[in-house]
């Protein structure tokens, strides 16, 4: 069957991309909003190939196209009605489309990243604080409660490639679960721990390729960019799958064919690159460090993060057991303290400067994880995002690194950097501590001069901090019981205008509706709540005078499950006039294909003789929107 | 009187839409309908307000109690209803 044709059918038939709301899918039906029904050619519709039946129920209009296909019919419709109903990810494609391929790639780098810095940033802490007191206490470290902490600290990062996995997948549009095997095959427990690995001699091969080379039997632990490779070929292998395997066969074979290929491009050829790359890297930064009066650990200073950004890094403890070994002087790990605590300083200072909350709430604690010595969640999620603070860390870690270098600053063991690094090197305080301070604040200073929030980011502030205030009732202001005063800000709209058929007509009460310029809802006057969606898009409330009133948030944005709103009530409550209710976040809503058009129903409007919209053009909130009889 | 009960199949439950629908056609007949969900008291549903504060999802099973002179054919409607949307 031809998906794209009846698409394409489908769309003609119902009067075009014009006269479509909003359109999902479930197992069988397409389910489409229709703006007028009288545009859709019903015998039409019927009679197109793969069209099992249509009905129109609950105010949607309902297509049977059955289990398998209607996915696939419903990918071509949403391509040629341009609606963007599926998610929220495929706006963000399009909109990233247009930008160079380094920034698409940062900008995915970022977004697979930002999901699970809440895993890494727990796990970061804990590592770093376990690391500084097992250094401080020797003995702790042979307690059994260590044993089992360590367990906890370490489990996200040992097991990282999964978390990436499983977040690669889900940008890239394959199936998470896949994508989860395949981070697992990555650290499979057969594999040799890649921290354990050392300076890579003596290792059991495998085999691949008919012996054309050998692949060592390491894992991927710690490492990003192999495994958002390995993810992005898994997805590209997948969804060919899912187009040329005849749907009978669909289930079982592209799974199976999916991780098979996939698994083995990943270990007989990623691997060996980034392995090539490794030894590449352990070379040149054995050779930079050579060379003396600070220079060298200065450029290291600054490559370090880079290194850490391409998941090459993990062969530096090799450095550090040589060094340790031939004269019990670690000079490599103050220039990684360096370059770890200036990408925190780096972060902390957008985390400071930024107005945008989600940025905030996010550069705290990563910047803190990364002055403990964990620097992931700092650089994916923050500096790697808006690029200028990443080199904001690396001068400043280029910076600490030539102190160190100067100062002749060395470490007596290995394993921690960052604030717990000091009770490795108790022989060169000073020196670290000057290593510490120049690092945070070159990158501190640089990354607070050269960061700026873009429109976009800054844009969202303003509206994020007033949000959930309640609105102020003015003391002079009359009050008068026959009018339904605006929960919203925004532009009065004629009911009979929602593009709903089920509002327009009336069918759940009579009212008014508002086209919101911000997002949030308050209380019109006092009253309860007396029904709250648990998706939080609609809130039912019984007034005093005894109206009814019905606030729907948008048009069908049941579906969303209640992404992108927050309530501040619950049912039962009493609410004051003005009280914040609701707050919504249109941009938000609107990517994702709905419309946030909001209307406000009497519901009871047969206690009333008449319910009249009041208002024209703009309307703040507490204005008059409603005016009623009884 | 008239009673049957229903199991919600549908992923996203009696939400305003399907509620307004189900309100707009039980006011078409003369019989009194109630809703029940399960624990809660009855409602009555040609009361929106009250039937969406049920809050019932999918999985959930409502008894409706239809009593008056058109009993059979509002109980006849009702199920077709529930059956084709919810």
């Amino acid at each position: 069957m031809d998906y794209n044709k009846c698409a394409k059918e489908i769309l003609a038939a119902i009067g075009g991309k014009d006269n479509l709301i909003s359109g999902a899918h479930c197992a069988t039906r397409l389910r489409l909003v229709i703006a007028d029904n009288g545009k859709v050619k019903k015998s039409v519709l019927e009679n197109i190939d793969g069209v099992k039946g249509v009905f129109e129920a609950a105010g949607q209009l309902q297509i049977i196209i059955g289990t398998g296909t209607v996915n696939k019919v419903y990918d071509e419709f949403v391509k040629l009605a341009g609606i963007s109903a599926a998610s929220k990810d495929d706006v963000k494609k399009a909109a990233a489309s247009k930008a160079p391929w380094y920034k698409k790639a940062i900008k995915t780098l970022g977004d697979i990243f930002v999901p699970i810095i809440p895993a890494i940033v727990a796990t970061g802490l804990l590592c770093g604080l376990l690391g500084g007191l097992s250094k401080a206490f020797p003995n702790f470290a042979n307690t059994q409660i260590f044993t089992l902490l360590d367990m906890f600290s370490n489990a996200a990062l040992t097991f990282l490639p999964i978390l990436i996995a499983v977040s690669a997948a889900k940008i890239f549009g394959a199936n998470v679960y896949l994508g989860a095997v395949i981070g697992m095959i990555m650290i499979h427990p057969n594999l040799i721990n890649a921290w354990s690995v050392g300076d890579g001699t003596n290792l059991p091969t495998l085999w691949s390729w008919f012996g054309a080379w050998n692949i060592h039997a390491t894992g991927y632990q710690g490492h990003v960019i192999p495994v958002v490779i390995a993810v992005l070929i898994l997805s590209i292998i997948e969804k060919w799958l899912h187009r040329h395997v005849p749907e009978m066969f669909d289930l079982f074979v592209t799974p199976l064919v999916s991780v098979l290929i996939t698994g083995f491009l990943t270990m007989t050829v990623i691997g060996p690159v980034f392995s090539q790359l490794e030894t590449w890297v352990l070379t040149g930064a054995k050779w930079l460090i050579s060379i003396p009066f600070g220079i060298g650990s200065f450029l290291m200073g600054a490559a370090y993060a880079p290194t850490v950004v391409a998941g090459v890094h993990h062969m530096y403890n090799a450095i550090e057991l040589s060094m340790l070994a031939a004269n019990g002087q670690n000079i490599w790990m103050p220039i990684a303290t360096a370059a770890n605590v200036a990408q925190g300083a780096a972060a902390l200072a957008v985390g400071f400067k930024t107005r945008n909350k989600k940025i905030k709430s996010m550069a705290l604690p990563a910047s803190l994880s990364a002055f403990l010595g964990i620097t992931e969640p700092a650089i994916f999620g923050v500096n790697l995002r808006f690029v200028k603070p990443l080199i904001a860390g690396m001068i400043g870690g280029a910076c600490g690194a030539a102190v160190a270098s100067i100062m002749g600053v060395y470490a007596t063991a290995n394993g921690v950097t960052g604030v717990f690094g000091f009770l490795i090197t108790t022989e060169s305080f000073f020196g670290y501590l000057l290593t510490f301070v120049v690092a945070t604040v070159v990158a501190f200073v640089v990354s607070w001069i050269i960061y700026r929030d873009k429109d976009e980011e800054a844009e969202e502030a303003p509206e994020a901090e007033s949000s959930s205030d309640d609105v102020e009732v003015k003391a002079a202001e009359e009050y008068d019981d026959s009018f339904v005063y605006s929960p919203l800000k925004g532009k009065a709209v004629l009911m009979a205008d929602v593009p709903d058929e089920t509002f327009a007509t009336d069918v759940l009460g009579m009212g008014a509706a508002v086209d919101p310029s911000e997002g949030k809802v308050v209380a019109p006057a006092d009253g309860e709540v007396t029904t709250l969606f648990d998706t939080n898009h609609a809130i039912g409330l019984t007034l005093d005078n005894g109206m009814e009133l019905l606030i729907h948030v948008g048009i069908n944005t049941v579906e969303l499950n209640g992404e992108g709103y927050k309530s501040y009530v619950s049912e039962g409550d009493r609410v004051t006039r003005g009280q914040t209710l609701i707050t919504f976040d249109i941009p938000l809503i609107q990517s994702k294909g709905y419309k946030t058009v909001t209307p406000v129903i009497i519901t009871n409007p047969d206690d009333f003789k008449s319910i009249v919209k009041a208002a024209d053009g703009d309307v703040g909130f507490l204005d008059k929107l409603i005016s009623t009889e009884k | 009187m008239k009673e049957f009960s229903y199991t919600i199949k549908d992923e996203i439950g009696i939400h305003a839409r399907p509620a307004g629908n189900l309100v707009k056609l039980v006011k078409g007949f003369t019989s009194a309908v109630t809703i029940e969900k399960e624990s809660k008291p009855a409602v009555n549903a040609t009361a929106l307000m009250k039937l969406m504060s049920l809050g019932v999802k999918c999985g959930d099973t409502v008894k409706f109690t239809v009593q008056g002179d058109d009993e059979d054919a509002a109980a006849k409607a009702i199920e077709e209803f529930m059956n084709a949307n919810l």
